[in-house]
Parts: structure tokens; sequence; C-alpha cells
């Protein structure tokens, strides 16, 4: 059954963009991406959030290490983006590492407060920086490629074909991330996140190093974020502290990860797919009209939150769909 | 030496309008351990209540503040009895989520209401008094912010006096410590946790309705502020309220000390790499007593 629903999504996923590409559209291939970028965010954030149960809301500072690494690389050595990318997720493990061995000393409220203060320390250090560009950021210029390959292998799509090669770029990184989280969740490392999560006095009395472990989960994490930044930046074409360090890196995959079940491998990734496309579809349907640009998107975003955490805070997949459909198939 | 001190007589008298903001969290998140990362949303609620009265009745801000406490202590109240009670039980990540849905909820609920545009609150009594300075050894007061930071400690005593002196407060801390023990005794505990988040909720809309005489108002002004807030709780050792005070004085002190010496943009990291100091020396906050 789920090896059966693995293969439908994994080859819907692929074919997806595919009749709209040769109708002419690129609309839906760029709500593919960000859908895609989100959840690879959100099952990225999962590790800390849901399976170590550490309040992280400061992720998107790894965003902006991967994001900013890969963009130097490429613009002042000239190395490409898939060479850029190993290194801008190690530095961003390596620096979540460094930065977070000390705040695992706080616990609980003093924690998720701790994550928040390495964002604020993050942004002026971003906006001042000369050597990446201060507030200006860095800009990637595009090179021309010969051909798809050439595109493919430089992670640099342009034209009409820019909002597919991206989409089947996140479709990749997505995959990998969820890959590697579905072996995390089944290994020894994700028992003892979840012992930590669960009891953290128990979980040291059988002799789990709390502290590195919860290390371990966030620079897991912070990989993922790491990852997710440099094709951003390759999509975007620029860096800069504004966009690589806004709130809604972690705000949004967040929200997909209770929206769609915290703590689940897969919940993040329905989350995203209901909540992405809700933003985009109503900015399109808005338009221009008198409440274009006034929020109605996030004020949906609030409600589904607010009735969630109130009525099912362990998320959409945690409802019984398995008896649901039973029930439906007995009838029919 | 004179630019020092004088920077530290500005932060001190910013530090009064932040303990402002921070007093109604001490008791939601410091006393009664509840998150509300809406906090700062209430704050936007009172700011914008206190401009909508006074352009559209002319009513000025300091007289704003009783209307809009009522009405901020109702709806306190209502959000802990319609949402919070429900998630009370559960996990606390439920909480922050409930609060984190609340925040995007109410403030883009003003955005469709009002727009995003900065709005000001002009003429007010405390702005006629603008010009006022007291100029004392070289340095100089601006009456408008002494006479917030007088308010500030007025609210603050009252607060204090609320919490520790009355059998009213003497409920909510012993509802806070041990709810069924308080139940035991003949304290409702709903009951309780609905007032707290009333009087929270009243705090920080009072602090709205006086922080419009000094910053513009929209409709994201609030999650600055409740970061800071968050803060100075923290710093200032849980649930303490003149820890609390004497912490939003620190913020307040740090962030225009480090202005005089770098770009403003520095002035939030200081605050926060303070936190991180203090918080990994003495994890139990500067006034804290456990």
């Amino acid at each position: 059954m789920g090896r059966i629903a693995l293969a439908v999504g994994a080859v819907a996923a692929i074919v997806y963009p595919i009749p709209l590409q040769i109708q002419g559209t690129t609309y839906y291939q760029t709500v593919g991406f960000l859908v895609l970028l989100n959840a690879m965010l959100g099952v990225g954030w999962n590790v800390i959030g849901g399976w170590t149960g550490q309040f992280d809301f400061g992720p998107q500072v790894f965003f902006a290490v991967g994001a900013y690494t890969a963009a130097l690389l490429y613009v002042k050595l000239g190395v490409d983006a898939w060479l850029g990318l190993p290194v801008a997720v190690g530095a961003a493990a390596l620096i979540c590492a460094v930065l977070t061995y000390p705040l695992t000393r706080l616990r609980g409220h003093y924690f998720a407060i701790s994550t928040v203060a390495i964002w604020m320390i993050a942004q002026p250090i971003g906006s001042t920086w000369e050597y990446i560009g201060a507030a200006q950021g860095l800009f990637i210029p595009v090179k021309a490629h010969a051909g798809v390959v050439g595109s493919a292998l430089s992670l640099q799509f342009s034209g009409p074909t820019k909002a597919l090669g991206y989409y089947y770029a996140a479709l990749v990184l997505f995959a990998a991330t969820l890959a590697l989280m579905a072996w995390v969740e089944r290994s020894k490392l994700g028992f003892y996140f979840r012992a930590i999560r669960d009891d953290q006095e128990a979980a040291e009395g059988i002799g789990i190093d709390s502290r590195l472990y919860k290390v371990i989960a966030r620079s897991l994490t912070a990989a993922v974020f790491g990852g997710a930044g440099v094709l951003y930046a390759f999509w975007a074409l620029s860096v800069f502290p504004e966009q690589a360090l806004e709130l809604n890196w972690s705000t949004l995959p967040i929200m997909a990860t209770v929206v769609g079940g915290i703590g689940r491998l897969w919940g993040p990734v329905l989350g995203a797919a209901i909540l992405i496309p809700i933003s985009q579809i109503m900015s399109t349907t808005l338009g221009t009209g008198p409440l274009a640009g006034r929020g109605i998107d996030l004020i949906v975003y609030g409600l589904i939150i607010v009735v969630i955490a109130a009525f099912r805070p362990t998320g959409l997949l945690s409802l019984p769909w398995a008896r649901w459909f039973r029930r439906r198939s007995a009838t029919s | 030496m004179t630019e020092l001190a004088q920077a530290v007589v500005n932060g001190l008298q910013m530090g009064f309008l932040y303990a402002l903001v921070a007093v109604g969290l001490t008791i939601i998140w410091g006393l009664m351990e509840m998150i509300n990362f809406a906090h700062g949303e209430f704050l936007m609620l009172g700011m914008f209540g206190a401009w909508w009265l006074s352009a559209s009745f002319r009513l000025d801000p300091l007289l704003a503040i009783l209307p809009i406490a009522l009405v901020m202590f109702a709806f306190g109240m209502l959000v802990y009895q319609q949402l919070m009670r429900r998630v009370q039980g559960g996990d606390p990540f439920t909480q922050i989520f409930a609060t984190i849905g609340l925040l995007f909820l109410l403030q883009n609920a003003v955005v469709a209401g009002f727009t995003s545009d900065y709005r000001f609150v002009n003429d007010t009594l405390l702005q006629r008094l603008g010009g006022a300075r007291l100029t004392v050894l070289g340095i100089t007061f601006a009456v408008p912010l002494l006479l917030a930071a007088g308010l500030a400690l007025l609210l603050f005593l009252a607060l204090y006096l609320l919490i520790e002196r009355t059998e009213f407060g003497l409920a909510l801390q012993a509802t806070s410590e041990d709810r069924d023990a308080a139940r035991l005794v003949g304290i409702r505990p709903q009951r309780m946790f609905a007032v707290a988040w009333g009087l929270g909720a009243a705090l920080v809309a009072i602090a709205g309705a006086i922080l419009v005489n000094f910053f513009s108002v929209y409709p994201q002004v609030g999650l600055p502020f409740t970061v800071l807030a968050y803060a100075i709780v923290a710093l200032g050792g849980f649930g303490s309220i003149l820890g609390t005070l004497l912490a939003a004085l620190l913020v307040g002190v740090i962030q225009s000390v480090t202005v005089v010496y770098l770009p403003p943009a520095f002035k939030d990291a200081f605050v926060f790499g303070s936190y991180l100091l203090i918080g990994l020396l003495r994890p139990q906050g500067l006034f804290g007593r456990f």
C-alpha cells in the first residue's frame, strides 16, 4: 500500500509540469518549485522540532549560510552550484554545530529564544559585512550554457525552461532530503532524538548524551536549510540579508509541519502542498482588486493553524484516514 | 563622557516603554507559564485602538487608555476561553502554534481592514510637551518620555501590589504553582487563567496607547516588540515583576549605548548577545528565584 502510494506520488511529481510546459505556461512550475522547497525545509525542521522536540525559530540563519556560501564560491572563485552545494551544506551544519553546542545548556523556552537570538545577531552582521556585499548582497550572473545538460550541470536555468529546470532541481534535492530523513527516522539516531523529546532525564539515564544529540539534530536541520538556500539563491540570482534571513523561511516550513503532522516524515510535505498553493492561488485570484496585497492568504493561514492547534494538534496525517477509507469502500 | 551618560539616560527612558510592553507578558508567560506569540499583536491592537479613537473622536491617547484597557481585557479573556483553554492541557508546542496562528490572523485582519500604511497620532497631550526639555548637568531629559516613564512606574507598582499583596494575586500565584491544589482550596483555575489573560492583554494594550505618542502605527509593529519582550522577561527571571522592570531598563541602555559606538542595526544584536551571555552563565535570569 505504502509503496504503491509512494510510486504514484513520485510519478505524479515527475509528470506534473510536462503538460503545462507543452501548453506554454510556467506559472504552476514555479508554484511546484515553492511547494517542494518549503516541503524540503519542513522535512528538515521536523528533525529538531518534531523528533527532538526543541523549538527552533532560527533555522533561516543556516538557509542564509548555505545561500551565501554557494554564491560566494560562484561569484569570487567561479565554482559551480553543484560543487558549491556540498560545501554550503557542510558549512551550514558545521556553523550550526559550533553555535548550538553552548545553547543546548538552555532548555525549553530559553532554548527557543536563544535560536531567535542567533538570528537577531546574524541580521546586522549580514547587512554590514562588506565582503559578502553588506545590505546589497551578492548578484549571481547568468552564464550562457550549451543546452539542457549544461544548464542542469551548472544549476543555471533561464528563459522559458527556467521554472521547469528549477522545479526538477528542487524535486531532486527534496527527494534526497526525504530519503535521508526516512533513513534517520528508522536509525538509532531517530530513536535517540525521540527519546530526548519524550523524556530527557530518562534518555540521559540510559546513556544518551542529550546535548550531543540535540546538536546533531539541529545540524541535520541546518544542513537541509543550507542546501535549500543554495537552490533558492541560484533561482533568485541574488542573495541579500533581508531575503536570505527572512522570517518566512522558518514560519512557513514550521506551519507546513504543524498542519501536516509534526514528527511525521510526510507531515511537512502534505502541509506545504496545502499551504503554499493557497497563497499563490489567492494572489492570482485577487489580482489587482481591492483586497490584493491585504494579507488575505495569511488570514487563511492563521485560521488553519488556529483550528489545527485547537482541534487536531497532531496534524492532518494523524486523522484516521485508513478507517475512513475502509468504511467508504465497505459501503460502496 | 557626556555622550555616554546621555545615551544611558535615553536608554533608561526607552527602557520604561519596553517595561510597559513586557509586563503583560510577565503575567501570561512568566507567571502563568503560557506562551503567547501574539503578544505584540495585542500591543498593535492597543495602538490601532488609540489611533482610531484619536482620528475619529479626537480622543487623546492618554484618555483612551481606559476604554482600550477594558475592551482588551475582555478580548484577552475571550482568547483564553475560546482558544487557549483548548490547547492548555496538551503539548506545550500547541500553545506556540495556536498563538502563531493568532498572530497571523490578527495582524493580517488589520492589514485587510486598514492596509499596511504607517499612521501617526498627532497633537497629543504628551506631544504638545514635545519641545520641553530638562537639562541637568549637561544631560537632556525629554519631558514626554519622563512622563511616560512615570506612568510605567505607576503601572508596575499597581501590578506589583496586585500580585503580591492582594488575595486575588495570591490566588493567581497559587494557580500557577499547582492547579490541582489551588482547586482544592476553592480557587477556580480556569477563571484565574482567563483573568490573567485579560490582565496581560489589557496591560500591553495600555502600553500601546502610550507608545502611539512616540511610534508610528502599522499592522506589523508588534513582532519586534514581542521578540524584545520575550528576551526581557527571560532576562529578568521568569515571573519576577521587579526583574522585568530592571531587565527592560537594561535592554534600553544596551540599545542606546550600542548605537553610540556601532551602526544602529546592531542595537538588537547586542541585546540578544547579552541574553545569550546571561542565559548561559545564569540560566534562571538576572533576578529569578530558582
